[in-house]
């Protein structure tokens, strides 16, 4: 054999490759291991994700390789359009996966959020833009409907807009504030704060602090949490009592502080019980205790390819309707089949 | 006093299509063409149907979507649409109908065994998207159901009394190619179901896709129909097979549809 023979010898073996990679069959063995991928990472806890992407990725060639390959998607422009669409949202749901964030973040009423999240789960691409962002919020309200059953939540938050004027919006569970592509929405996540102010002793700024109890009403008996004063290794116990019914079951009701209540603050085997106002004297400086806030939990997520999925998948259910439109328009289902072209 | 009228309305309702369904199946056993009448009974059914759901509707102020009763009752009428729709346009497969009818009997008789409380209507619910994501679904659904239909009188047909109950029906071949049809159609609102959902879903709990147990079964239900239809164009499947590929895709999507809302605890009920 010649060096050209040997050299059209390994085309023509590529070019089957590339049919073979390219084909229905491979096709259906793909789908068929996603649905088994998708199962699997359903039915077992530990992390399954190559159950998916093993299938995806190898749809993925075989899309690519099918469009290369296959005369099909050259006589039919609509199923063409579907199959780039499916890869097309193949593609960025890995980019997606690969750069997005989601993640939570809390904030007292009156404070701001400084660009730290309490979690995050975030793609090994992500940046760290977030850092930069901050808003303040204003305070939120809640409504119930009877049987605590948790309502609308509006949320006044003021930012800098894209021109650096400060603006204020009301947001919610489902209007985000979205700052640089990354979206705030409030949470059922939220609670008490108890607001102090640190006086150290030897001088120095007084701080302002806020103990985000636990969430209420979901952890309703559990109003208490243990925090460290800022710049000392003083370990403080908080715990609030009050008996007001904040959430009343029989009626439509809003989320509220509770007015009159006591602050149970424990340090070591020390125990006072503060009314707002109140000081708490120990050998480092003077605790007071300033009132009670609210404080809101924040969903935060980002994908920059959302609108670009929303495209593509739009995409995929309008060129198949027009497929379809094509294939079955051409003939009526009843009569018997002519041409070939339909199954 | 409204809740009564609004069950006396639906019971109505039940009672036209039960004897629609009685006389469509009798018809087919006794080789008669009770067609107007069923046409009849199906459209006095759907009308008392839907006077129960509006009646139900004023009164509790919200729409059908959230209580396994009310789920049941709105999909009975959305299938009962579709069903009607193809009986009434589609003449050659009305006998399809004594499949058909029976696997509504079932939705109804369960129907009745679940309470018709109501339920609380989660804020996230309060936007459109609820109506567009539900009503592709419907559409998918109720298109399968005809999908069914067919697929059932092929399969039924092996035996000898089936040939000769839906002897009148157009060959296997053409019945497949309506199924398949039916089931391209449904495959396209299911895509549009999963996207309405999953824009809904970035709305309400700010992702759009978390693999939610009804999220991964709506999945696997467009993955099931995805893989059905390839398989046609792949294979030259027999009309055996295409039913039964057929049934299989409904089995996954009843299963969807109806029992996984009921069966989790997790997200996707909207309230917390
Ligand atoms: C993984 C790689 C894939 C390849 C190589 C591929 C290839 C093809 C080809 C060549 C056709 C045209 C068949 C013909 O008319 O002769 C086709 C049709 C089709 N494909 Fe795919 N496909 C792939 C993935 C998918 C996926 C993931 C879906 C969705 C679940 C899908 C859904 C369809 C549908 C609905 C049709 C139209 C069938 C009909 O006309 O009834 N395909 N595909």
């Amino acid at each position: 054999m010649s060096v050209a023979d040997s050299a059209i010898g390994s085309r023509s073996a590529g070019v089957r490759l590339l049919r073979l990679a390219g084909s229905l069959k491979f096709a259906l063995i793909n789908l068929a291991a996603l649905f088994v991928g998708v199962c699997v990472a359903y039915l077992s806890d530990s992390r399954t994700v190559w159950a998916l992407v093993v299938p995806l990725a190898s749809s993925a060639v075989n899309l690519l390789a099918a469009m290369l390959t296959n005369a099909v998607f050259r006589r039919q422009l609509p199923l063409l359009v579907f199959h780039l669409a499916l890869l097309a949202v193949i593609v960025l749901v890995a980019l997606g996966r690969l750069t997005y964030l989601k993640g939570a973040a809390e904030v007292v009423d009156g404070g701001s959020f400084d660009g730290v999240l309490a979690t995050r789960e975030a793609g090994p691409f992500h940046g760290d833009a977030i850092a930069a962002l901050s808003f303040a919020s204003h305070g939120f309200t809640i409504d119930y409907a009877p049987g605590i059953r948790r309502g609308a939540t509006r949320n006044e938050v003021a930012f800098r807009n894209a021109a650096g004027r400060l603006e204020t919006r009301i947001i919610g569970d489902q209007q985000p504030l979205v700052l640089a592509g990354y979206r705030f929405y409030t949470s059922h996540n939220k609670g008490f704060a108890p607001t102090f102010v640190w006086h150290p002793a030897a001088g120095g700024v007084p701080q302002l602090g806020a103990v985000h109890l636990p969430a209420y009403p979901l952890h309703e008996y559990r109003q208490a949490r243990e925090w460290v004063i800022p710049g000392t290794a003083t370990v403080v116990w908080t715990m609030l009592q009050f008996q007001e019914i904040i959430l009343d079951p029989d009626k439509a009701d809003q989320f509220k502080l509770p007015g009159e209540h006591d602050l149970v603050v424990r340090i070591g085997e020390q125990r006072w019980q503060l009314q707002p106002g109140m000081s708490v004297s120990l050998p480092a400086g003077r605790l007071e205790y300033v009132g009670l806030r609210g404080w809101m939990g924040y969903t935060v997520f980002y994908d920059w390819t959302i609108p670009w999925l929303l495209a593509a998948a739009l995409a995929a259910a309008f060129s198949l309707g027009w497929h379809y439109w094509r294939k079955f328009a051409a003939r009526p289902w009843n009569r018997e089949q002519d041409d070939g072209t339909t199954a | 006093m409204e809740q009564l009228l609004e069950l006396k309305l639906l019971w109505a309702a039940l009672v036209a299509y039960v004897l629609c369904g009685s006389l469509a199946i009798v018809g087919v056993v006794l080789r008669k063409r009770p067609e107007r009448s069923v046409l009849a009974l199906l459209l006095l059914g759907l009308a008392l149907h839907t006077a129960s759901i509006a009646v139900r509707w004023d009164r509790l102020g919200h729409g059908p979507f959230i209580t396994m009763f009310e789920i049941l009752s709105s999909n009975i009428w959305s299938l009962m649409l579709a069903f009607t729709i193809a009986y009434w346009r589609i003449a050659a497969i009305r006998a399809s109908a004594a499949v058909v009818m029976p696997i509504l009997f079932i939705m109804m008789g369960w129907l009745m065994m679940t309470s018709p409380g109501e339920g609380h209507f989660p804020p996230t619910y309060h936007t459109v998207w609820l109506f567009i994501h539900i009503g592709f679904g419907k559409v998918f659904l109720g298109a399968a159901l005809v999908a069914v239909g067919l697929a059932g009188a092929i399969l039924l047909r092996r035996t000898a009394r089936g040939a000769a109950w839906f002897q009148r029906l157009p060959a296997d071949a053409r019945l497949d190619e309506l199924a398949y049809r039916c089931m391209a159609l449904g495959f396209i609102f299911e895509t549009l179901m999963l996207i309405a959902g999953a824009i809904w879903a970035q709305d309400a709990w700010g992702r759009y896709w978390a693999w939610d147990p009804l999220e991964t079964w709506a999945f696997i239900t467009w993955l099931a129909l995805g893989i059905s239809l390839h398989a046609r164009v792949t294979f030259r499947l027999s009309p055996r097979t295409g039913a039964l590929m057929v049934l299989a895709v409904f089995a996954v999507a009843f299963l969807t549809f109806f029992g996984v809302p009921f069966v989790s605890t997790s997200p996707h009920k909207g309230a917390v």
